[in-house]
């Protein structure tokens, strides 16, 4: 504009001058001319003709009807459109990486069971465990999965064979039985059905060595009645505590830990009570032939024997001292063999009779609470709280996202409409100069 | 709170009886035909009508923003001729002197009349905004998009070329 804001003071007096005039006021003599001025201009004003101020009261009288313009349009204000869609995108954003990163935060939900046992991969279908005190038939010696599997499947090996026994009895084939875990249902917090066969170690000749870790987790506060229902699981099926630790339970997260010897006979009773005290966030099972190795030890037990008896029967027969202490000597390296040899089968034995089973309790845990079907798992308050504020997290992501993304768009927009409106104003006050 | 010219349909009565002859002169000023301030007129407060729930009273009164509407209103129309053939204003009505009008009033509006459509478009709407409009400085400037400081210096300046055409004249 060319126009300069300020006034002399000559000028702002003419200015109140004319306001005066125009307000029917009276001016000063010198200033005459501009009421003058505003008479003569006020005079000369057009005036509409009566035929179109009749026709225009009426028009109004009538809420313009007979309307000469398009019907009334509310334009969207497509300013405002901008950043709404703007939001809009950030808000489906931050949703998409919400929910990809929710399934990411939580790598133990996916409820990893596996059993490594040998010809388990194959008895995927196996009977789910059964809790001890119902009337659940025991398992044969060797359980279906494991008869049709031809490494298992040998009967009592022969006492001539040794190395025969050996090639089976020290092999212990793992296979993984994912798809075994799958048909429980993944996620899902009841106990994994005992893919592994139900093996009676000690009242047979096959002998099998079992083991597994079990991984629970609780609600927050329950580290401690979960300790003691684990203990009171231990005494019901005849197990023993070989050792155990219990981390701190301050409310931010304890653990604790027990390693278990259960009686392989009970032991899929006690994995199904023991799964029961917590959500199931991890259980692994291993399972290892050892017949081949308790055979082997037993056979050289019995050589070793037999060698003694007909040592002693050499002794009783011999006549010369030279002979009678070579025979003693040979003697008392038999008798050690025989107590070495002994004291590895009791071993094995022990190992085919107990199972190893480690159990590790976890407190806090933010997925303690989902689908949990055990007595400890149970959504709580607290986890309630959790999850509200998780739900209070994400939202406000989602907000800070769409406001990342709204502001500068909502700017743009706003200068993109001032631009606009500054234009359309300078093209229709360039009507006024060309006129 | 702002007060719309809602459904009180009586409030645009109002404003339609207090601005429609003001309105008319203004437009008829601006534009110099007959027809078209017709038009225009007739346009503006059918737009005036149809906004009328967008009307704030914080942001002006009701008379700067029905003379807003029509001044758009008036400026399309000019932009329209200027693409279209341009058009002759009509000619001033030559007023009729009577037996009784003075002999030098009857010129001094002439004078008037003459000066005033020889003024520029933009001094000539001034010129109309503040004689036939009657709007104040601060109405002025909500209608023309400026400060209340810079629409008095430009009536100001606009008055003074009317002053001083009127004086060549005489």
């Amino acid at each position: 504009m060319r126009q300069l804001d300020s006034l002399s003071p000559a000028e702002e007096r003419e200015l109140d001058g004319l306001e005066r005039a125009l307000a029917g006021e009276p001016v000063d003599a010198d200033l005459r001319d501009l009421a003058d001025l505003v008479e003569d201009v006020r005079a000369t004003a057009p005036e509409m003709s009566p035929g179109f101020e009749a026709r225009l009261a009426h028009e109004v009288a009538e809420g313009f009807r007979d309307s000469r313009e398009p019907a009334p349009r509310r334009r969207p204000r497509r300013w405002v459109l901008i950043p709404a869609g703007g939001c809009l995108a950030a808000a489906v954003v931050a949703l998409v990486v919400a929910l990809a990163g929710d399934g990411s935060d939580h790598p133990t939900r996916s409820l990893a069971v596996s059993t490594n046992a040998a010809g388990a991969a194959d008895s995927a279908g196996a009977q789910p465990a059964t809790p001890e005190g119902k009337s659940a038939p025991r398992a044969p010696l060797a359980a279906p999965g494991v008869a049709t599997d031809g490494r298992l499947t040998t009967t009592a090996p022969s006492a001539s064979s040794p190395a025969q026994a050996g090639a089976t009895g020290t092999s212990s084939p793992k296979r993984s039985s994912a798809g075994a875990s799958s048909s429980s249902g993944a996620g899902s917090a009841t106990p994994a059905p005992a893919v592994a066969p139900r093996v009676g170690a000690a009242s047979g000749p096959r002998r099998v060595q079992r083991s597994a870790d079990l991984t629970l987790q609780v609600a927050a506060g329950k580290l401690d009645e979960t300790a003691d229902g684990v203990v009171r699981t231990v005494d019901r099926f005849g197990a023993i505590v070989a050792s155990s630790q219990i981390g701190s339970d301050d409310g931010s997260g304890g653990e604790a830990t027990f390693d278990l010897r259960i009686p392989t006979a009970r032991l899929d009773g006690a994995l199904a009570a023991l799964s029961e005290l917590g959500h199931v966030a991890a259980r692994h099972q291993e399972l290892a032939d050892i017949t081949g190795t308790f055979t082997s030890t037993e056979d050289r037990l019995s050589d070793a024997r037999a060698e003694r008896r007909g040592l002693l029967r050499a002794l009783g027969e011999a006549t010369t001292q030279e002979h009678i202490d070579s025979l003693k000597a040979r003697l008392r390296i038999a008798r050690s063999q025989i107590a070495r040899l002994h004291g590895d089968l009791e071993a094995l034995r022990r190992r085919a009779d107990l199972s190893t089973v480690s159990v590790t309790v976890r407190d806090g845990g933010a997925s303690a609470g989902d689908g949990g079907s055990g007595s400890g798992s149970g959504w709580t308050p607290a986890d309630a709280a959790r999850d509200a504020l998780r739900v209070l997290e994400v939202i406000a992501g989602v907000a800070l996202v769409a406001l990342a993304v709204a502001a500068p768009l909502a700017l743009l927009g706003g200068l993109v409409a001032l631009g606009v409106r500054s234009g359309r104003r300078r093209r229709r006050e360039g009507a006024l100069d060309a006129s | 709170m702002a007060e719309p010219l809602n459904t009180a349909t009586t409030s645009f009565d109002a404003l339609y009886r207090e601005c429609a002859r003001d309105l008319y002169a203004y437009v008829r000023t601006l534009l110099g035909d007959d027809a078209s301030a017709e038009d225009v007129t007739a346009l503006a407060f059918e737009r005036a009508y149809r906004r009328r729930e967008s009307f704030d009273d914080t942001r002006g009164s009701a008379r700067g923003w029905l003379f807003g509407i029509a001044r758009n209103a008036a400026l399309d129309e000019l932009r329209r001729r200027r693409r279209a053939a341009p058009l002759v204003g009509d000619l001033p009505d030559e007023l009729a002197p009577s037996a009784d009008d003075e002999a030098d009033l009857a010129v001094r509006r002439s004078t008037v009349r003459a000066a005033l459509a020889a003024l520029p478009a933009r001094d000539r709407e001034l010129v109309a905004l503040k004689f036939h409009g009657g709007l104040s400085n601060a109405e002025l400037a909500v209608v023309l998009g400026t400060s209340e400081t810079n629409a008095g210096t430009r009536v100001h300046r606009a008055v003074t070329k009317l002053r001083e055409a009127c004086h060549a004249s005489a």
